[in-house]
């Protein structure tokens, strides 16, 4: 018995020593990965809001892809003939229901993170005392214009189901406001931004990359901001507001068409490359009827290759066309945000609005010019113009995601030819299924 | 760990005294009741102490042991005896083959063991010759379908090098923990992840990160040889597993490799040799240029003419698919040993070559356990296990760059020449395909090597070793270190990469594992009441420690023929990195009251670096009772051998994965100059374990000698604080959090029976039939409905709703076209019962064994079928049989489209009925797993034949999955699974390739 209380006595010396050898002690793993949000929420350093800045000039790139590939099936300018997944051609033309629960719902969802991108950018400089009032303005105004531009984005394809304005906390988000209420939502942050930009002072804090050449201080961003502020007023028809914005924002008249500030992009890790190249698998294609018609001798047929023999897609539904978009020929390329180009028919469009019929034609011509056109000859009254717009916009805009808005904003997607028999066109983009889920669990 | 080591040895030295010697020398021979030959290995224990030895090859046996004590005989496959020794000095025993092992001894803790028939739990157990005695299973994980009630396994794919998905007792996550169960080889926490190697992201079937379900790689048990293993016990679930605390909530596999048994040298021969080949294809319907004409593009009837002119009109799917994929393997073994020291070494090559040129599977492995007793009360043993891998998987499964033959295939046309030239090119195929697969299987790599070394150790110290008491110290524990390297390789010039802006794709990928785990126990043996009260007492310590350094880069835009990727013009390099360290502590008393009641109360409490709280102790509690009915007076008689009825209860946890606390800040880079991004993904840092409470209770029993046994268990496993991603609203640019809000419950049965309904001097017939079901259901869910998984609603997906079943699968059409979550309900992933048989026929000198498996109702989301429809290649694709207009309304005459069409053109319910066409599918399969046919040669006539030199010569043929029935009509095999080893999102069949059967011959030598 002696033995066993011996025993035990040195089991349990053991199991001491074996404690005390720190068997049972474990320390915390710090994240060996990636620095991590809460590093920025409070109290970030200058340098940090800089990296959260080029952050939010990146996040500006999400979801461009899926949004101008969907808008423009949508608005049947283009479709992407893909090789591995027909939803493209079948669910989103209307042959089969379109889904909200899957990969095309990007087009919507693809914004949300430069959303709080902006949300996080703008809280982390409300924490912090380690930038000046003026350095700050910088930051914010850059956050603002980006939020306001995606969320355009996501109004755009959702329409009347409308946005949320308020996702600052994301575990609480507002509910969906009405188009119209999304609309003046976008224009506040686009306002906010405008007037932050205007107290920024003579350069932001942080370096742009070489894309933004020409809109690069705050000033100089502040046109920009406002070409974003005038593409909603011509959605909220406030025909006057938008006569008001035209001269702030970067409208030449003599200038480059593509002059603009554009998306930067480089395929090397951890950039991002040019997500509207044509791959192996992906091939976005003109839609034929367009292009046919297009004036003889229209130089904006060179943003497409002409095949022969046709391109043909026979997975679901069948349809062939020879025009390969040929608008991007690296993964390095370049992708505008918003044009002169499309400035000038902005100001074709309020003049028309606004009975300035001479003005309007002058615009016209000038994007008519650049594309190797005579003047427009055509009617002047008001409809005719816009009509005469619209068809410039069609080929000055393809592929930058514009047709279909077009169209529905003037009542017009019934006048879209459909391409092959069977297909429909839809006024939106069904609501993801995980926002409808989230409020049906958050009445 | 030194320092561990040191401090035990010198504890131990200090301590032990010497033993108790009023032994007598007991000796004896233990054989075969059957044919009266020797049986070594078997276990030879002194009840009440903690003495004990095993026969060495000849039988034979000696043990030191007092004349009142009992000895209990026990060995794998017989029933045991417990034997009094009363005043003789030899005792020797006949052992009577078992066919349920009751007799076999079942870990019941983490330094103990019972014997089955003690046992308060349904384990699982399958032994060497149930695993490899049939066939020869090229995978462990592969070799165990059928053969376990409640162990749901299902293979990803047909792919050489396997790849299983492995289910105890339903669902134990929804994907946020472990959904595989833990594997334990002889006491070393091995490493079952699937490696990433970058083949999804060469092939886009995913974007951007490179740890991806889609690479479709082995899971990492591959490594281990199946012929290395001497039994595996599966713990189902938390009553069994609770000691393994926060890593048991998906059950526990404890492996166990064979040891020497003394004696005589014994080698042992073995070779097979055989192939694999296509159980079934898909595609081949014919084409005509009307064909072509109303539903493709006419402008290649010039070429479909020409091609049937020519002669040159081909099968690819045959073609490609229709290889002899030879299988070979080799086994080398020597055991023996002598009183102190044993060994078991087993050196093996698999070898086994797809169906598809260019792929398959190889593994070298050499093991050596060798066990050795320094002296009366200290022994040691180590086992210690070198495998080499080399995996060529090839390209199947989703695909978005058309590489994948098993996604380019279902399109590509007859007419088109896809052979190499004279000049050794290979022609470009349509454009609308997009790549030649002959190209890819020829010239693109997918390759994956892994070095592997496993080591265990053990040491016991038995510090007190009486009659009646025994005290014993366990150390024991061991490392696995694995280092992979894979390329993944697509040249410049193939017609896909010539379509990318930078072509050509090389990705070297290195993955470095390394687990290491220990563990000191005390072990405290009492027998009171003169043996009819056995009390045993351990308790200890475990540690186990993980890291993984993951490394990659890839290189794109490559000169032709360079697959080195630092030969690209964009160079993309991660390195991730992820550790984590477990600490639990133990504690478990048993007793057992003369073999009649046997209880059983434990404790584990485990903390865990991965969770939200790392240095907070979870307490997981377990308790068990079982009554031996038949051992209660004398009721029972002859014919009822056992009589068990059985309760246990127990909880488990399942850790969440690396990195769930963190919310990361990502690097990213615009135009040369760096910035943060915040992740979509939100980190949760109070998050918590899962954890599981498991209700078991059945019944055990054995009739008429063992002629018929059977076994009925019926659980109800809940698991708590699920870790559940709170899918947010998107558009906040939140995707998800983690969070604890759900639990889910699982009830289910299973039964199984075995009988001997035959048996003569030169003919027996026993069977084993295996039933269950388990039905699950979300019982809390405190965040959004959720759908999850595959590709969305049009192909299906899971659903994670409340009070419905995890495993649940959804999709179009909507029932209601007004309300956006009005999905249709196809099924439940998870079948309704599954059932097995086996039966196993001897005839003199014939084994037959065959093994059936039936899976009943459960539901896959098939893409497979959808592409050959799109392709125009399904076999019935011509056919009119659905008779279905152009606008998938019944069709009046004229207007009737083909199948193929009418499919795709599935738009919508009509008439209330769902359009044929929709994806997902419920099914049922009947697959012939195993038959084995093998003839010993008398062992007179070899002993005549080889003069002595040979013991004993073994030949037969088997094969696996020869014959296959089942209703899915959408893919060539429900099993397969697109999206590798997970507990959700199983099950999703695209771009797969065919089932393979497999034929050998087999050879086994003894000297």
């Amino acid at each position: 018995m002696k033995k066993i209380i011996y025993s035990i006595f040195s089991a349990l010396l053991l199991a001491n020593g074996l404690m005390s050898c720190g068997i049972t002690t474990t320390e915390q793993v710090i994240n060996p990965n990636n620095p991590s949000l809460s590093s920025v929420t409070s109290n970030a350093t200058k340098g940090q809001l800089d990296a959260l800045a080029i952050g939010q000039i990146g996040r500006a790139r999400d979801g461009i892809d899926t949004y101008t590939q969907v808008v423009g099936t949508a608005g049947k300018e283009l479709f992407n003939f893909n090789s591995t997944e027909n939803r493209w051609m079948t669910e989103l033309n209307g042959t089969k229901p379109l889904d909200n629960s899957n990969f095309y719902g990007g087009a919507t969802t693809a914004f949300g993170p430069a959303v709080r991108q902006a949300n996080t950018l703008i809280a982390a400089v409300a924490n912090t005392k380690s930038v000046t009032a003026q350095e700050a303005s910088g930051y914010l105004g850059l956050a603002n214009t980006f939020k306001g531009l995606a969320n355009l984005y996501e109004l755009n394809v959702q329409y009347t189901n409308g946005v949320r304005l308020n996702v600052e906390d994301p575990l609480k988000p507002s509910k969906f406001a009405t188009y119209d209420e999304s609309l003046a939502g976008i224009k506040k942050f686009l306002d906010d931004g405008a007037a932050q930009l205007d107290a920024a002072g003579a350069t932001f804090p942080f370096a742009m990359p070489a894309t933004y050449a020409g809109f690069n201080t705050p000033a100089n961003f502040k046109k920009f901001n406002r070409a974003i502020a005038l593409r909603v007023a011509i959605y909220q028809k406030d025909w006057a507001g938008a006569a008001a914005l035209l001269p702030q924002t970067f409208l030449s008249e003599t200038g480059s068409l593509t002059a603009g500030p554009s998306h930067t992009f480089n395929p090397t890790n951890p950039d991002v490359g040019n997500p509207l190249i044509n791959t192996s698998t992906v091939r976005i294609v003109g839609v034929e009827k367009l292009w046919n018609d297009a004036e003889v001798g229209d130089l904006r047929l060179k943003k497409l290759s002409v095949i022969s023999p046709s391109i043909s897609f026979t997975n679901g539904v069948v349809y062939a066309t020879k025009y390969l978009a040929n608008m991007y020929n690296s993964a390095s390329s370049s992708v505008p945000i918003i044009r002169n180009e499309e400035l000038v028919l902005i100001a074709a469009e309020v003049a028309a609005q606004q009975g300035k019929t001479a003005d309007a034609t002058k615009y016209i011509n000038i994007v008519r010019m650049a594309a190797g056109l005579k003047n427009y000859a055509g009617v002047t009254d008001k409809d005719a113009l816009i009509n005469a717009i619209l068809k410039e916009r069609a080929y000055s805009l393809w592929y930058e995601g514009h047709r279909w808005v077009d169209m529905r904003r003037y009542g017009k997607l019934s006048e879209i030819t459909l391409p092959v028999a069977g297909m429909a066109i839809y006024d939106k983009m069904p609501r993801p299924l995980a926002e409808v889920n989230w409020d049906i669990a958050n009445p | 760990m030194k320092k561990i080591l040191l401090l035990s040895v010198l504890a131990l030295l200090g301590l032990c005294g010497q033993l108790l010697a009023q032994d007598k020398l007991i000796t004896g021979k233990i054989v075969d009741a059957k044919d009266g030959s020797p049986l070594p290995g078997v276990s030879i224990a002194v009840r009440g102490s903690n003495k004990g030895t095993t026969t060495d090859a000849m039988g034979n046996y000696k043990v030191n042991a007092s004349g009142n004590a009992v000895l209990s005989i026990s060995f794998v496959g017989y029933s045991s005896q417990d034997v009094k020794i009363g005043n003789r000095s030899e005792v020797n025993v006949q052992l009577t083959e078992s066919i349920n092992q009751l007799s076999e001894v079942v870990v019941s803790g983490l330094a103990t063991s019972v014997k089955r028939s003690n046992l308060a739990n349904s384990v699982g157990t399958v032994s060497a010759s149930q695993l490899t005695g049939t066939t020869t299973p090229i995978t462990t994980d592969g070799a165990l379908y059928g053969k376990l009630a409640g162990v749901t396994i299902q293979q990803n794919t047909s792919m050489p090098g396997g790849g299983f998905n492995v289910q105890l007792r339903g669902v134990s996550t929804l994907g946020a923990s472990g959904s595989q169960p833990l594997f334990i080889v002889d006491g070393v926490y091995i490493d079952n992840s699937q490696s990433a190697n970058g083949r999804g992201v060469a092939n886009k079937a995913t974007s951007g990160s490179n740890s991806d379900s889609q690479d479709n790689n082995p899971n990492r048990l591959a490594d281990l040889n199946p012929d290395d293993i001497e039994s595996m016990e599966v713990l189902k679930g938390a009553s069994a597993a609770a000691l393994y605390g926060t890593r048991a909530n998906a059950g526990v596999v404890i492996i166990t490799t064979k040891r020497g048994k003394g004696g005589k040298t014994k080698i042992s021969f073995g070779q097979d040799i055989g192939f694999g080949e296509a159980q079934r294809f898909f595609g081949g319907a014919e084409w005509t240029e009307q064909k072509i004409k109303d539903w493709f593009n006419p402008d290649d009837i010039p070429a479909f003419k020409a091609a049937k002119a020519s002669g040159k009109y081909y099968d690819y799917e045959r073609e490609l698919y229709g290889e002899k994929g030879i299988i070979k393997n080799t086994r080398l073994s020597l055991t023996g040993g002598d009183e102190r020291t044993k060994f078991y070494v087993n050196g093996s090559l698999a070898d086994e070559k797809g169906i598809i040129k260019n792929t398959g599977f190889t593994r070298a492995s050499i093991r050596a356990n060798i066990d050795h007793k320094i002296n009366k009360w200290l022994d040691f043993g180590i086992s210690s296990n070198y495998v080499f891998t080399n995996t060529d998987r090839g390209w199947a499964g989703n695909d978005n760059s058309n590489i994948n033959y098993g996604y380019s295939i279902p399109y590509t046309h007859p007419w088109v020449d896809l052979h190499p030239d004279a000049t050794g090119r290979y022609p470009d195929n349509d454009p609308a395909v997009g790549e030649n697969p002959l190209a890819i299987r020829d010239r693109a790599t997918n390759n994956l090597k892994v070095n592997r070394f496993i080591q265990g150790f053990t040491a016991n110290a038995r510090i007190i070793n009486s009659a009646t008491t025994g005290l014993t110290f366990r150390l024991n524990g061991g490392f696995d270190v694995q280092s992979g390297y894979s390329l993944v390789y697509l040249p410049a010039d193939l017609q896909s990469q010539l379509a990318e802006k930078n072509p050509g794709l090389a990705q070297d990928s290195r993955n470095e594992v390394t687990n290491t785990n220990f563990q000191a126990s005390l072990i405290f043996t009492k027998s009171l009441m003169d043996n009819g009260l056995n009390l045993t007492t351990s308790a200890g310590l475990v540690r186990l420690n993980s890291t993984g350094r993951y490394t990659f880069s890839r290189g794109q835009g490559l000169p032709v023929g360079v697959n080195t990727p630092a030969g690209g013009s964009v160079i993309t390099s991660i390195p991730f990195y992820q550790s984590n360290t477990d600490v639990g502590i133990f504690a478990q008393q048993e007793a057992n009251y003369q073999d009649k009641i046997i209880a059983t109360a434990g404790i584990r409490f485990d903390k865990s670096t991965l969770n939200g709280e790392f240095d907070r102790f979870y307490a997981f509690p377990r308790g068990s009772v079982a009554l031996n009915l038949a051992k209660f007076g004398t009721w029972a008689g002859e014919k009822v051998n056992q009589m068990k009825v059985r309760i246990a209860y127990g909880e488990t946890g399942g850790v969440p994965t690396f990195g769930t606390p963190y919310t990361n800040l990502n690097v990213i880079s615009v135009g040369g100059i760096g910035g943060l991004t915040v992740s979509t993904g939100g980190g949760n840092p109070k998050i918590q374990p899962e954890r599981a409470t498991e209700l078991e209770y059945g019944v055990d029993f054995g009739l008429f000698g063992g002629r018929l046994t059977g076994e009925l268990t019926l659980y109800n496993k809940k698991v708590f604080d699920l870790i559940q991603p709170l899918t947010t609203a998107p558009t906040t640019g939140l995707s998800s959090v983690q969070t604890n809000l759900a639990d889910l419950e699982n009830k289910g049965v299973e039964f199984s029976l075995g009988g001997t309904p035959v048996k003569t001097k030169n003919f027996s017939w026993t069977m084993n039939a295996i039933y269950y079901q388990n039905r699950s259901v979300i019982t809390r869910l405190g965040i959004p409905t959720r759908n999850t998984g595959a590709f969305g609603a049009t192909f299906g997906s899971y659903r994670i709703k409340l009070d419905r079943s995890p495993t649940e699968v959804v999709g179009n059409p909507k029932t209601d076209p007004a309300d956006a979550t009005s999905f249709t309900v196809y099924g439940d992933h998870q079948p309704k019962f599954n059932l097995s048989l086996n039966n196993t026929f001897h005839y003199k000198n014939f084994d037959l064994t065959v093994l059936g498996e039936y899976r009943h109702q459960f539901t896959v989301i098939s893409l497979a079928r959808e592409l050959f429809d799109e392709g125009g290649t399904t076999s019935d694709w011509n056919s009119t049989s659905l008779n279905k207009g152009s606008s998938g309304k019944p069709a009046t005459g004229a207007d009737v489209v083909p199948n193929g069409i009418s499919r795709q053109n599935a738009n919508g319910i009509i008439d209330g009925v769902i359009q044929e066409g929709y994806n997902p599918s419920v099914v049922s399969f009947f697959k012939l797993r195993e038959v084995g046919l093998y003839y010993k040669i008398p062992s007179g006539v070899v002993k005549k034949a080889f003069r002595n030199a040979v013991e004993g010569i073994k030949v037969g043929f088997s094969g696996s999955n020869l014959f296959m029935w089942t209703d899915y009509k959408s893919g060539y095999d429900p099993e397969n699974s697109n999206f590798g080893t997970q507990a959700i999102n199983a099950g999703v069949d695209i771009g797969s390739i065919p089932p393979v059967r497999r034929l050998m011959f087999r050879l086994t030598i003894d000297l």
